[in-house]
């Protein structure tokens, strides 16, 4: 995958170095020079359909007219002068512009065009004029956005030459259409609608008009704010190494300067254009390939294999937060996960507290087989992989898991229980998810709290929390710990993605009076959930259905032995500074922090009264969080649900009764 | 059947020569779709039957051959080897042959070519003008042996030229041979088939995979018929051909693209590659060589786009047959984005040739000097579908350069019935029409493209004055305006908008600015269109424009069409001198608009005249006048 090959050309006079098969478009695009185009739409791709974007290129005295949304410049294009603007040019669009016009006079992006290439009334009239205003143009969008955007053969093109048309096959309402309305939104003349959704709700008028918003919405802003469809997730890498929450080194540290080569500057080049998305109506398609990809260890060590992309927690679990920063070795570890059948999460936490034992000389080279299992070393990590897989050597002992390897270390190599609980980053026998939560009480809460482990499905506060410190209180944590998880669950219950709902955000969100719930589309998925069901649901009801299900996954938890207050504990690496170096290296934010809200004058401590100090008192704070979040959840100190509560929720059956008195 | 070795060729050969001594003569009678169409199977039928009758089985043999090229004098038979040429054979005809020529040893005078010079009798095929001119490289075994016999191709040399490519040559040797050679794509585009090679090889090498090859026989020009008539003469020869190219290139599976509309090509080159497998001459470790090629037959459902590369390509990955930008070449990424040669089916006949004969000796046929590049000239030979207004309609094979006026007056025999030529049209419907004072023109790639039209695959339709050029420009665009395939704006809307135009101005109702609209729409129509095929399509408005424009003037100022061919245009009106009221014309006239009684002169009621001409054919006077 090496670095692709710089052609040097001129575009309209302009200097300008491209890569090696950059088409004229784009090149001409990041020189600001405008190139008009009826049927080219970057997520789509090139057409070359309508022939307006037509550009004159022009090397040793030979000219040709070629459509610059497709030609790519090549090597062999070296000092090629490309002329947007020529007078052939200009004359050419003209005269397509006319065409079009006299066969769709009213059709306003025809009109529009024509009048800023100066075409009023064509010369001739066409035969098969027109006159609605929004006429099909016959540019393709809708045919190619379905097939390629979608993967869909829904509709396309019937007869040929003039009597061109799009149709469903043989005009009748194809089965298998989603109903996804894409065609619909790079349709340029509105000559697609839709009519009758396949999937049968309860009101669709409703549904359509909401889906057709946030649809809408995801295609104009997602390339603003996040680029899933073109980067995935891989955008969250730069984001939390600057707001120090990505994890390094088993959590110890929150950033590193190697963040830079595996975020999404280093997997832009190395995804696959392709579509790669869960579902083919998605319009965001986060999931991205690494394609023609060569393993260099392993069965495939050697093949082009296709890689189901990293994405951010792969990146982080199995890059950063192992010292590695290699965007290769992290394509590489996630490929072996996936052909293994390994979770990349569970793997790289693992994995990055194997490599702290080993480098705290818990555990030695005899332990791991003789594997220097340094955080960076890559090789060891990949080795740790294949064993794995193959049951055999020491990756057998990480693939069980960070309790039984805690287990194993102290009764087997004579660790030190109390460290290996303190940087053992599980919780009710779940490896964590990739976020530092050391500074985030309320995220603390969010991981700890969780049903199923420490993961952020169930809450994501952090920046709500440290960093707008929107929920100073106990009880706005509390009630943040019971509205998210809720309103997560809902999207489990009802089998749905939670990106659309607030990566990516209405353009006013944050003016709103609740960003952090991003409201408006909560209104939106109360309106979805009454137009599929036919159930008025409100965005308070939406919590309300979920509550029931919560509070039975708790009543679960407890029947198989997890379900109490000591279940809610949490290692200390995810509230604060385990080791002195820890410490150290945000001195002045825990010696801050001791000042003014522990109360006590750290100059003249050690560092290591400062952490014990700085423990103490975070470690007290996330016990009352816990009684607070109980509180709120209707549970008591102990965490466990009230028969109150049990039969507000109307879930007081004979079973959970049972249960409850047994404890 | 067992694989054959290089031995084993030999001995076919030998077999196959030695069978025909056996015999006093061969009759060949054509079976090309023109003969057959003109019952050439029930005559062959017939000649078998009557042989037998005669105890004469033994003595002579029938072989059904391929197009024999001499279409317009079909059904055909030539007795071999002696070189009777019999023409215009019917059932009846038969039982003369055997019984005078066959038994008594008198070739019979009454069925062979008349000389239009001197209205003698020319028995033997060689002496015919219509042959005499041509050179016979890509239909070297034209009408000589059976096509549906291997044996047959293998006993005129067929596969040496394999056996000799796979023994003893490398593929790169291969490859400079066909360089060397200079020839250049017969498909129309003709970019040399070397170069074309060179570049797949290099780009397959790129990136580590066998490319494809092409074999494209989906001919689509009205009136033309090179290709078909190729592969019903000697399939193998293509066959054979592909198999040499797939061995240069690296190439393990090869396709024919042909249209279906050509059952008989179709049948023949099925049992061919059939016949070819059993030799083990397709197939795996061809020879016993480490060399495996085989080639799959794709068949095209007919639209003239089709035979554009892209879009055949796209055919055959079983989409719409559509054609997409060629900035990234076929042989770069082709059929399943995989490095694909393809070439037309006469490119391919003439590999086996040039490998037997080398590429100095191919080269040095045709025009210009190619040994430097094969952009300065046009090496080999070139066949030619030779039809409209012309004594000798048929299938030509002519060494590249020679005039367009030797063709059309020598080996054609020039426009019949005392009409002068006016144009010829080359290069398929989105070829050009180049004026009878340009016949001096040699034929070839690039001549041909600076005079307005092109080579294309080879069709030459001549036209005599009774044409008017403004009604063969529509004509021709009306066919293209129905095979566009509506992909991009230009080809789509333009070609219409200029259809729009022609109807108007042959319906006396063009206007003067028309001229230059029509020449500013087919520039961009020529400069923005997405393929080859679109960017061609405005030839016959440009090239008509260019040579022609007095015609237009007529049509648009003058309001009338000299040749008398657009109805809107013209009067049929009837001479007072002239008739003599014998009452045919009224019988005749579908509209009855002829009115007259017998003995009196006849007159034409113009607001019934559909204008259909049929009163002036009926007329033995010269009565009916047309203005």
């Amino acid at each position: 995958m090496g670095e692709s090959e710089m052609v040097k050309i001129t575009i309209d006079g302009q200097e300008t170095e491209v890569e090696d098969g950059t088409t004229i478009m784009k090149a001409a695009d990041k020189l600001d020079i405008e190139i008009p185009s009826l049927c080219y739409h970057p997520r789509i791709g090139a057409l070359g359909n309508c022939r307006l974007c037509v550009s004159e290129i022009t090397k040793e005295n030979k000219s040709k007219v070629v459509s610059s949304c497709n030609y790519p410049i090549r090597k062999k294009d070296e000092g090629l002068s490309v002329s947007t603007k020529s007078d052939t040019i200009i004359k050419t669009r003209k005269n397509v512009l006319e065409m079009m016009l006299s066969r769709w006079p009213n059709v306003p992006v025809i009109k529009y065009l024509a009048e800023e290439y100066g075409v009023q009334k064509p010369r001739y009239s066409h035969p098969l004029a027109d006159e609605s205003e929004n006429a099909c143009v016959l540019c393709g969008r809708c045919v190619n956005a379905c097939k390629n955007i979608m993967q869909q053969n829904i509709i396309d093109f019937s007869y040929q030459g003039y009597r061109r048309q799009v149709v469903m096959p043989f005009d009748e309402m194809n089965p298998d259409c989603l109903g996804c309305g894409t065609c619909t939104y790079v349709c340029p003349t509105g000559a697609i609608s839709l009519t009758d959704d396949p999937n049968n709700p309860a009101d669709s008028e409703l549904l359509k008009e909401v889906g057709l918003s946030h649809s809408l919405e995801i295609h104009t802003l997602d390339p603003k704010q996040n680029e899933m469809s073109t980067v995935g997730t891989t955008h969250l890498v730069p984001i939390m190494n600057e707001f120090d929450l990505l994890p390094v080194q088993n959590f110890r540290f929150g950033n590193h300067p190697g963040a830079d080569n595996i975020g999404s500057k280093a997997y832009r080049k190395r995804f696959d254009s392709g579509f790669d998305g869960c579902w083919a109506g998605c319009p965001v398609a986060c999931s991205h390939v690494v394609a023609n990809f060569q393993p260099r260890t392993g069965p495939f060590s050697g093949q082009k294999v296709y890689v189901d992309g990293p994405e951010y927690e792969t990146i982080a679990g199995c890059g950063s937060n192992l010292g590695i920063f290699n965007p290769d070795t992290i394509t590489e570890i996630n490929f072996y996960c996936d052909t293994y059948g390994i979770d990349t999460i569970s793997f790289g936490t693992a994995m990055a507290f194997a490599m702290e034992c080993y480098e705290m000389g818990q555990i030695d080279n005899k332990a791991t087989g003789g594997l220097e299992l340094r955080f960076g070393n890559e090789d060891a990590a990949l080795e740790i992989l294949h064993q794995m897989a193959k049951g055999e050597g020491f990756g057998k002992i990480v693939g069980q898991g960070i309790r039984n390897m805690k287990k194993l270390f102290v009764e087997k190599y004579d660790a030190d229980p109390n460290i290996l609980n303190d940087i053992g980053m599980e919780a009710k026998g779940l490896e964590y998810s990739e976020y530092v939560t050391k500074e985030s009480l309320a995220q603390q809460g969010g991981y700890g709290l969780a049903l199923k482990g420490p993961q952020h499905d169930e809450a994501w506060l952090i920046f709500l929390d440290m960093v707008h410190n929107l929920m100073p209180t106990f009880e706005q944590k509390a009630e943040a710990l019971h509205w998210f998880p809720m309103f997560r669950t809902w999207f489990g219950l009802c089998g749905l993605c939670k990106l659309p709902w607030n990566d990516i955000v209405p353009e006013d969100n944050k003016t709103t009076p609740e960003p952090a719930k991003v409201m408006k589309h909560v209104e939106w998925y109360s309106k979805y959930f009454t137009a599929v069901t036919g159930r008025k649901t409100a965005p308070e009801d939406i919590i309300t259905l979920s509550e029931r299900v919560y509070n039975f996954q708790r009543l679960f938890n407890l029947r198989m032995g997890f379900g109490k207050r000591e279940h809610d504990n949490v290692p200390y690496r995810s509230v604060g500074p385990v080791t002195v170096e820890e410490y150290e290296s945000r001195q002045d934010r825990y010696d801050k922090e001791l000042k003014e809200k522990v109360g006590i004058d750290p100059s003249g401590m050690s560092t290591k009264e400062k952490r014990d100090a700085l423990r103490k008192y975070r470690e007290a704070e996330y016990e009352k969080l816990k009684d607070a979040v109980y509180k709120r959840r209707g549970w008591n100190v102990q965490g466990m649900p009230t028969l109150e509560k049990i039969k507000e929720l109307g879930i007081d059956f004979q079973e959970v009764l049972e249960l409850l008195k047994k404890q | 059947m067992t694989k054959i070795t290089i031995t084993d060729l030999k001995q076919i050969s030998e077999r196959n020569k030695s069978t025909s001594e056996k015999f006093k003569a061969s009759l060949l009678v054509c079976a090309g779709t023109g003969c057959v169409a003109n019952k050439a199977f029930i005559i062959r039928d017939a000649l078998e039957k009557e042989l037998k009758e005669k105890n004469l089985e033994s003595d002579y043999r029938v072989i059904a051959t391929g197009c024999n090229g001499f279409c317009a004098q079909g059904p055909l038979m030539l007795v071999s080897p002696e070189g009777t040429l019999y023409l215009n054979l019917k059932l009846d005809d038969v039982s003369t042959i055997v019984d005078e020529h066959l038994i008594n040893g008198k070739p019979v005078q009454d069925l062979m070519y008349i000389s239009p010079v001197d209205e003698t009798r020319t028995p033997k095929m060689k002496d015919i003008q219509f042959f005499k001119q041509q050179q016979l490289i890509i239909l070297r075994n034209r009408g000589a042996i059976d096509p549906e016999q291997i044996d047959d191709y293998i006993g005129r040399g067929g596969y040496q030229a394999l056996a000799h490519a796979l023994s003893e040559m490398k593929p790169n040797e291969i490859l400079n041979e066909v360089k060397t050679s200079g020839i250049r794509g017969r498909g129309g585009g003709g970019f040399p088939t070397g170069i074309k090679w060179e570049s797949c090889i290099s780009s397959a090498k790129k990136t580590d995979v066998a490319p494809y090859l092409v074999c494209n026989a989906d001919e689509g020009d009205p009136g033309a018929f090179m290709d078909r008539s190729i592969i019903e003469a000697d399939p193998h020869s293509v066959i054979e051909g592909m198999a040499i190219g797939a061995y240069a290139i690296g190439a393990k599976e090869g396709f024919v693209y042909i249209r279906k509309e050509y059952p008989l090509a179709l049948e023949r080159l099925r049992k061919a590659i059939q016949q070819a497998r059993d030799y083990g001459l397709l197939g795996q470790k061809i020879f016993d060589t480490d060399f495996s090629f085989d080639i799959n037959i794709h068949q095209g459902a007919g639209a003239f786009v089709s035979g554009e590369s892209s879009a055949l390509m796209t055919a055959m990955e079983g989409k719409v047959g559509e054609p997409h930008s060629k900035y990234i070449h076929t042989v770069e990424s082709g059929y399943k984005g995989l490095p694909t040669v393809l070439n037309n089916v006469e490119t391919w006949a003439n590999i086996p040739v040039i490998i037997e004969k080398g590429g100095k000796w191919f080269s040095k046929i045709g025009s210009g000097d190619v040994s430097e590049s094969p952009w300065k000239g046009s090496s080999g030979t070139k066949v030619f579908s030779l039809v409209g207004d012309i004594a000798n309609t048929g299938l030509v094979e002519v060494p590249m350069g020679i005039t367009l006026e030797e063709i059309v007056n020598k080996i054609g025999g020039g426009v019949p019935e005392g009409r002068q030529c006016k144009a010829v049209q080359t290069g398929g419907p989105s070829g050009g029409c180049i004026p009878a004072d340009l016949l001096n023109l040699p034929v070839d790639f690039d001549t041909l493209t600076q005079a307005g039209s092109m080579m294309g695959s080879g069709g030459l339709i001549v036209m005599d004055d009774s044409r008017c050029m403004v009604d063969v420009a529509k004509y021709f665009i009306d066919f293209l305006v129905e095979e566009s395939c509506g992909k991009c704006t230009p080809c789509r809307e333009g070609l219409v908008i200029i259809k729009t135009i022609l109807a108007r101005v042959t319906n006396g109702l063009g206007e003067p600015s028309d001229l230059e609209m029509l020449s500013d729409i087919s520039e961009t129509i020529k400069n923005a269109s997405l393929c080859d095929l679109g960017g061609s399509a405005p030839n016959p408005a440009l090239s008509t424009l260019k040579y022609f424009k007095d015609e237009y003037k007529a049509h648009i100022i003058d309001k009338k069409c000299p040749a008398g061919v657009c109805k809107a245009l013209i009067q049929y009106t009837i001479s007072k001198e002239n008739c003599n009221g014998c009452g045919v014309c009224p019988k005749h006239c579908p509209e009855d608009a002829i009115s007259g009684e017998k003995k009196e002169l006849h007159t034409i009621d113009q607001s019934k005249c559909v204008k259909c001409g049929i009163c002036r054919e009926v007329c033995k006077f010269d009565a009916v006048e047309v203005e």
